[in-house]
């Protein structure tokens, strides 16, 4: 599921490197928040609809149980049937085992993020059932086999030629072309046999409103309206935070999802499912699959700090306002999602050990918490991920996350700090050591490890005499603060 | 324990913190529109996105919009949802040459709906409901209504009475699902043709739905 989180630095020192990339990062960085405030300017008053938005997402996460349980009523009683995974294994399980029971040969998907979580597309494809994804993007990065590099375009950085290529040996289009309409007419055309001829359909899910039993999609290509009409079967999947709690709120979400995602005021369709086709309808799934998954989710919740992390509504925002993200990309994120969302919710899915430069990879400026319209305080959550990651004790129960020496300077300044004389001892030790290595009265580098710091900076020389000393030999002291100092030194 | 459960109990047993009174709800300063600014915005949300709307005074008049419409596209073949949408009488343009029509209720099954709407030239269908917010038509699916016909072929013109035009998206949510007994299978809104950017960027038309989207707005 996440085969190189641990190769963040790596890949992120190729990706600085690679000019396709930084090209397409700069475009992203300058475009996309320009795009979305255009679409935010909409509205009447931008700070009020982020302040509802925001609100609707705290209510979901203070009544999560409730809502989910509310939901699975009424999509019940719409005809769908609902079913429960808690992790990975079990959903991809439950989906083969709807494909195999209908002897289906191939399945289309429509964009989630979610199925990419659990790794749905080579568990159905090792057990004999092929999956075609629909969305351009996703279908590049299947055929391609990369990660995706933006939540919302998974390969929007791709040349044309090398789309071209994998297109061609894949038999998508039938002559070479670098032109993106060329490319994308050729996808069409290669899937609409396919969709006309499907038997099930997979889809994600943007929003399951609790008092509907609705399921909806948020899409421009229009490959989900296809999938939810063409075939007898349908799959749908959701994460178990993406319910709201009613029409009103799904549709003030809407608004909110498709500005931030792409700047756009509305997509090009948004599709609201209330259980299967009616006996009398000629097009439409007969039978429709709602499964809700956990997959670490639960877990999260179970945490009052984590629990913000499940506000997310995977539009995207985060990613292209961060300076981190606009300068190496979705690769080195090196899982499903990337950005400040990637690095507060993999390591919560993938675990602390292997995954701390994702928390680490943040400047703290907080333009993610800013634009958020789901009211999620990213830095903070980083921090925390931080201040947690040096308490991880090993089985012996010592701390395993950091270095040794980090470990032996850490010790010997909390032996300092519990002890007052020691600190002092220390104080007159260093400062005649560091002011050896002086030059004209800046330290240039010290011995033993704290290259990096001097890299671009210089440390004064340190003053022979401390603050203390210094004001112990004023002749005269400041009248105004007289009365402290000596309260002080008495 | 089965999953449900499991997931369920884990959830109830976490922390619970006093729900926060919501802000007050957003305005909408479109609701204040009246029907001439409403199809003003209507037509100019609709033209950003590349689809085109005609007024048209009254059904007569929107038969012959839509057949300008076939002959300026070269269409031949359609499947339409009714004989007759908003009063317009579909049903006469099979007489004209060449151009086959068919209609929602010649389908008796999936196997030859599909067929028949990823063969056809354009999708004609009627739209239960127009939002002046962002030029979207809201459309009902149901028996008579098959949702392939607005997604499948390349070209969808819709026909809309402007007596079903509304500010937001709201007004017309709140008449679909205000009784939970009575919801269609499937509500789509559906703002101008089917479109990508996910090949460097470059937006295009017609990815996997209509590249042309046509609204006839019948404004008696």
């Amino acid at each position: 599921m996440h085969p190189h989180a641990n190769k963040f630095m790596e890949t992120a020192r190729k990706e600085l490197k690679n000019e396709q990339s930084q090209m397409f990062l700069l475009m992203v960085s300058l475009g996309a928040p320009i795009l979305r405030q255009i679409g935010m300017s909409t509205f009447a008053d931008i700070a009020a609809a982020e302040a509802y938005s925001r609100a609707i997402r705290a209510d979901v996460i203070t009544r999560l149980p409730e809502l989910l349980e509310a939901f699975e009523k009424n999509a019940v009683s719409n005809g769908a049937k609902v079913l429960w995974a808690k992790d990975a294994a079990e959903a991809n399980h439950i989906i083969l085992d709807i494909a195999n029971q209908r002897g289906v040969s191939y399945v289309m998907k429509g964009k989630s993020m979610i199925t990419e979580e659990i790794g749905l597309n080579d568990h159905l494809i090792k057990n004999g059932v092929d999956v075609f994804e629909t969305d351009l993007g996703e279908v590049i990065t299947q055929n391609l086999k990369l990660h995706p590099f933006h939540l919302v375009g998974p390969a929007i950085n791709v040349p044309p030629s090398e789309i071209s290529e994998a297109f061609l040996k894949k038999g998508i289009i039938d002559e070479a072309s670098t032109d993106p309409v060329k490319l994308g007419g050729g996808a069409r055309k290669y899937l609409r046999d396919k969709f006309r001829n499907l038997q099930m359909g997979i889809v994600g899910v943007n929003m399951g409103v609790a008092e509907t039993g609705t399921i909806i999609n948020v899409e421009n290509e229009g490959n989900i309206r296809l999938i939810k009409s063409s075939p007898k079967t349908l799959v749908a999947i959701m994460s178990l935070e993406k319910v709201v709690p009613n029409m009103a709120d799904a549709v003030s979400m809407i608004r909110m999802l498709t500005r931030n995602c792409t700047g756009q005021k509305i997509t090009s369709y948004v599709s609201m499912d209330s259980g299967p086709q009616k006996c009398d309808e000629q097009d439409g799934p007969e039978e429709l699959f709602i499964i809700i998954l956990d997959n670490g989710r639960s877990e999260i919740y179970s945490d009052l700090k984590t629990r913000e992390i499940l506000k997310c509504i995977r539009c995207g925002a985060c990613l292209n306002t961060c300076p981190v993200y606009t300068k190496i990309g979705g690769y080195p994120y090196g899982a499903t999602y990337c950005g400040p969302i990637g690095q507060t919710l993999t390591p919560m899915l993938a675990g602390m050990e292997n995954t701390s430069d994702l928390y680490r990879a943040c400047t703290l400026c907080g333009m993610c918490k800013q634009i958020c319209p789901a009211g999620i305080d990213h830095p903070s959550l980083l921090l925390s991920y931080r201040a947690r990651q040096i308490e991880l004790k090993n089985q012996k129960g010592k701390k395993t996350m950091q270095s040794r020496g980090e470990n032996a300077i850490a010790g010997l300044i909390a032996l300092g700090m519990s002890h007052g004389w020691l600190w002092s001892l220390g104080i007159n030790l260093t400062r005649p050591l560091m002011n050896s290595m002086a030059k004209d009265g800046y330290i240039g580098n010290i011995p033993m490890g704290a290259q990096g710091w001097f890299v671009c900076r210089d440390l004064r020389a340190i003053p022979k005499k401390t603050f203390h000393e210094t004001w112990d030999d004023l002749p005269s002291r400041p009248e105004s603060s007289g009365n402290t100092s000596k309260k002080e030194d008495s | 324990m089965d999953a449900r459960q499991a997931i369920l109990e884990k959830l109830k047993s976490a922390m619970r913190v006093e729900s926060i009174k919501r802000p007050p709800k957003p305005v909408l300063s479109e609701l204040s529109m009246n029907r001439e600014q409403m199809v003003q915005r209507f037509g100019q949300e609709l033209g950003g996105r590349t689809g085109v709307l005609y007024q048209a005074a009254n059904p007569q008049a929107a038969l012959r919009v839509l057949s300008d419409i076939i002959k300026a596209e070269g269409l031949k073949s359609f499947v339409a949802t009714a004989q007759d949408i908003c009063g317009v009488d579909i049903a006469s343009l099979g007489e004209a040459d060449g151009i086959s029509v068919s209609f929602a209720k010649d389908f008796t099954d999936r196997e030859t709906l599909r067929e028949a709407a990823f063969k056809a030239d354009a999708g004609i269908t009627s739209a239960d409901f127009a939002v002046a917010e962002t030029g979207t038509l809201g459309v009902i699916f149901n028996h008579n209504h098959p949702r392939l016909l607005s997604i499948a072929p390349p070209v969808h013109i819709a026909i809309v009475d402007v007596k079903d035009l509304y500010p937001v998206y709201e007004n017309v949510v709140e008449t679909v699902f205000k009784n939970t007994n009575e919801m269609p299978s499937q509500f789509s809104f559906i703002t101008g043709p089917s479109a990508t950017s996910d090949i460097q960027g470059v937006e295009f038309k017609g990815m996997h739905g209509p590249k042309k989207v046509f609204v006839i707005m019948i404004m008696s």
